[in-house]
């Protein structure tokens, strides 16, 4: 059986092409001579500035001696919930509680932000940084020497007296 | 001695019935309801000096300390009421004035009793402004490490040392606001049982050296054994960190071990750990070890013993299970084991505990299942015998008496050094890899569980054994090592009428197994 089609007929004007072309040709040239102020950034000689929250890759803050302030409490590899933390605790020289192996795979991790909000020593941050390039998978596994050497802002996280950040 | 009179009393509105002379903190147990404490531990004497446990007993002058009040009839005690709360309240925040706020770097952090109880209890702040009170951390010898700032002098290790150990080595040194734990002169915590002064220790102030930094409370996995390095059979907890044992404690058993266990079984658990294990079934293929699967592998062993005389030289750390179905594969063969011994080391508070002078787990079940112990372990093999090797390592056995044997087959985790002469290797698991079950110096039967993972396509021995027996023709439909112990209890006049429901965790003593003293209660009542 041959299906039926209806046909409806509409007016000239809805269906022309031509109308739809000039509005979209319209607000081209309406950027082309710049009425609106500029849109595109020139990424990346320019950079749009971000959140004093945003998290990022992370950073590990140091004392003055230039050591690491983690403790190796382990909290923070508890409360991963990409379980993207490794820690081996141990004693350093002084007898003092300090990782010996404590990293960071930043592919696992979601940036919740989490591992800095549980810190008891502020040692571990998320960073204020989004630019990260390597030239394999093995690369964004970050040791402590290298969350120590990164020396980007870090995430102002929330301040208690203003949790909204208003 | 007659029934105790039993004592009616109500604690939070629950009525409790106890025996006479019950203490309140431990009627209230038998309730559920557990009463803050610290200076007060079932296994030791009553001090009364932490003021913990103060409860609100109706028509009493004022709050009574719990540990150290008995029952009477019709009491009504208030456990949770305003006053004894903020009392409890006032302790813990006087008990926090010094106690530094360390805890991401103390080892009791996620098991500390201050902790716990401050969380449940405590003040949400500190009113204290001035300085805390700083000494520095001391090595007291032994395994033992004294972080004077975290304590809360509680006694527990004075009175472990002096009324358990009988050894008195820890004081209260200094008064007042300055008071801390010291030693006597000349004496340090190298008593053989002086460990157990970190269990006692309800916060981070005695730390074991051997655990310190290595691994976080919460971070545990945790498995009911037994500690298998002596006789004695001491119920213990095995911890393990990424599949690694990390740390044994011991599991109270009023029969068995009280609250204990020594030293050296406590710090002798490294070899459960061991790396250089036989992780594939092997056969030999000329000079070498070729891998196979477990099928070939249990074939080709059974056509080693079948119709063979064969001679058994067994590790006494093999459960139950796996000795008696050795016996199985024996096939009227004998048995044989060696032991290794030290210097008995008894616990003095304690009737009937001691690390024993037999190093090894299951020395009484390879006896009771007709193994016999000797010194010269291959004496019994005879010229044309087969000989099975399990689970002894054969370190110091001359080679030459194994060319007595017309063929060899290991059933061992570890790969025995002298023997490049055998024709099949069967990987089974170690004792903390498989679940089964040991007999102690006194005939008792105690279940231990699995810690670990076994590695590689190693597999329990009481599988291995089974599946070999059916090889052989014989029956074997056994699923569970349970079902093994099943088997063990019909057939062997012993262990009639045992089972692991029956056996639980604190285990039964065998049917014939020898009597002994009765155990008095550790110095409960004492002040």
């Amino acid at each position: 059986m041959a299906i039926k089609v209806r046909v409806v007929e509409r007016p000239v004007e809805d269906v022309s092409y031509i109308r739809a072309t000039l509005r979209g040709m319209a607000l081209t040239a309406k950027h082309l001579f710049d009425v609106n102020g500029r849109v595109t950034t020139q990424y990346p000689d320019e950079k749009s500035p971000i959140s004093p929250r945003w998290r990022g890759t992370h950073r590990m803050l140091t004392t003055e001696t230039g050591k690491a302030k983690c403790v190796a409490c382990g909290l923070c590899p508890t409360v991963c919930p990409a379980n993207c933390i490794k820690l081996v605790p141990g004693e350093d020289e002084e007898g003092n509680r300090y990782p010996l192996v404590f990293e960071i795979d930043e592919f696992r991790c979601i940036f919740c932000g989490y591992c800095q909000e549980v810190c008891p020593e502020e040692a571990i941050h998320v960073g204020r940084h989004y630019e990260n390039s390597e030239y394999s998978r093995e690369g964004f596994v970050y040791d402590l020497q290298r969350l120590m050497d990164q020396s980007h802002p870090v995430c102002e996280m929330w301040d208690p007296e203003d949790p909204k950040g208003e | 001695m007659a029934e105790k009179k039993m004592v009616n009393l109500t604690i939070e509105g629950r009525p409790v019935s106890v025996p006479d002379g019950t203490t309140i903190l431990e009627a209230a147990k038998t309730a559920g309801i557990l009463i803050p404490h610290y200076c007060y531990h079932p296994g030791l004497p009553i001090a009364g000096v932490c003021r913990m446990c103060l409860v609100e007993v109706e028509k009493a002058p004022k709050l009574a300390p719990s540990c150290a009040t008995t029952v009477t009839e019709g009491q009504v005690v208030h456990v949770y009421s305003e006053k004894s709360l903020d009392a409890r309240k006032g302790v813990l925040e006087m008990l926090l004035i010094n106690h530094p706020l360390d805890c991401p770097i103390c080892d009791q952090s996620g098991e500390c009793e201050l902790q716990d109880y401050t969380y449940q209890e405590g003040r949400e702040d500190s009113r204290y402004r001035e300085p805390k009170r700083f000494n520095p951390a001391e090595d007291f010898g032994g395994d033992v490490i004294y972080v004077p700032n975290r304590c809360i002098l509680c006694t527990r290790c004075v009175r472990f040392m002096e009324d358990v150990a009988h050894e008195p080595t820890l004081n209260v040194s200094e008064r007042g606001d300055r008071a801390l734990i010291g030693k006597f002169e000349g004496r340090d915590m190298t008593h053989p049982w002086a460990a157990n002064v970190i269990d006692l220790c309800p916060v981070g102030a005695l730390l074991s050296k051997d655990f310190l930094n290595k691994a976080r409370a919460w971070e545990l996995d945790r498995a009911s054994s037994i500690c298998p390095n002596c006789t004695q059979g001491c119920n213990v907890i095995m911890e393990t960190r990424e599949n690694q044992i990390v740390r044994m404690r011991p599991r109270p058993n009023e029969e068995v071990n009280s609250f204990f266990m020594c030293d050296w079984g406590r710090l002798n658990y490294r070899w459960m750990n061991e790396r250089n294990r036989v992780e594939l079934p092997m056969v030999r293929r000329g000079d070498v070890f070729a891998p196979t699967t477990w099928e070939a592998a249990i074939t080709a062993a059974a056509r080693a013993l079948n119709g063979k005389k064969v001679f058994v030289a067994a590790s006494p750390m093999l459960s139950n299970e796996a000795l008696f179905l050795l016996t199985q594969v024996m096939q009227g063969g004998t048995g044989a084991f060696r032991v290794t011994e030290g210097e008995e080391a008894p616990l003095a508070g304690v009737d009937d505990l001691a690390l024993r002078r037999e190093r090894a787990a299951n020395v009484y079940g390879a006896e009771a299942l007709g193994f016999t112990k000797t010194k010269d372990l291959l004496g019994g093999l005879k010229q044309g015998d087969v000989l099975v090797i399990a689970g002894e390592d054969l370190v110091g056995i001359d080679a030459g008496a194994l060319t007595r044997a017309s063929d060899i087959v290991v059933i061992s985790s570890v790969l025995p050094e002298v023997t490049k002469s055998a024709s099949v290797v069967l990987p089974i698991a170690n004792f903390s890899e498989e679940e089964g079950t040991v007999t102690n110096l006194r005939g008792r039967v105690q279940r231990f569980t699995q810690a670990r993972q076994a590695p590689g396509e190693t597999r329990p021995s009481w599988l291995v054994l089974g599946d070999l027996l059916g090889a052989l023709g014989k029956q074997s439909n056994f699923f569970l090592p349970s079902d093994v112990f099943a088997r063990l209890a019909a057939t062997n006049k012993s262990f009639a009428g045992l089972s692991y429901d029956t056996l639980g965790f604190k285990g039964l003593p065998l049917a014939d197994a020898p009597k002994t003293a009765p155990k008095a209660p550790v110095a409960a009542g004492a002040a």
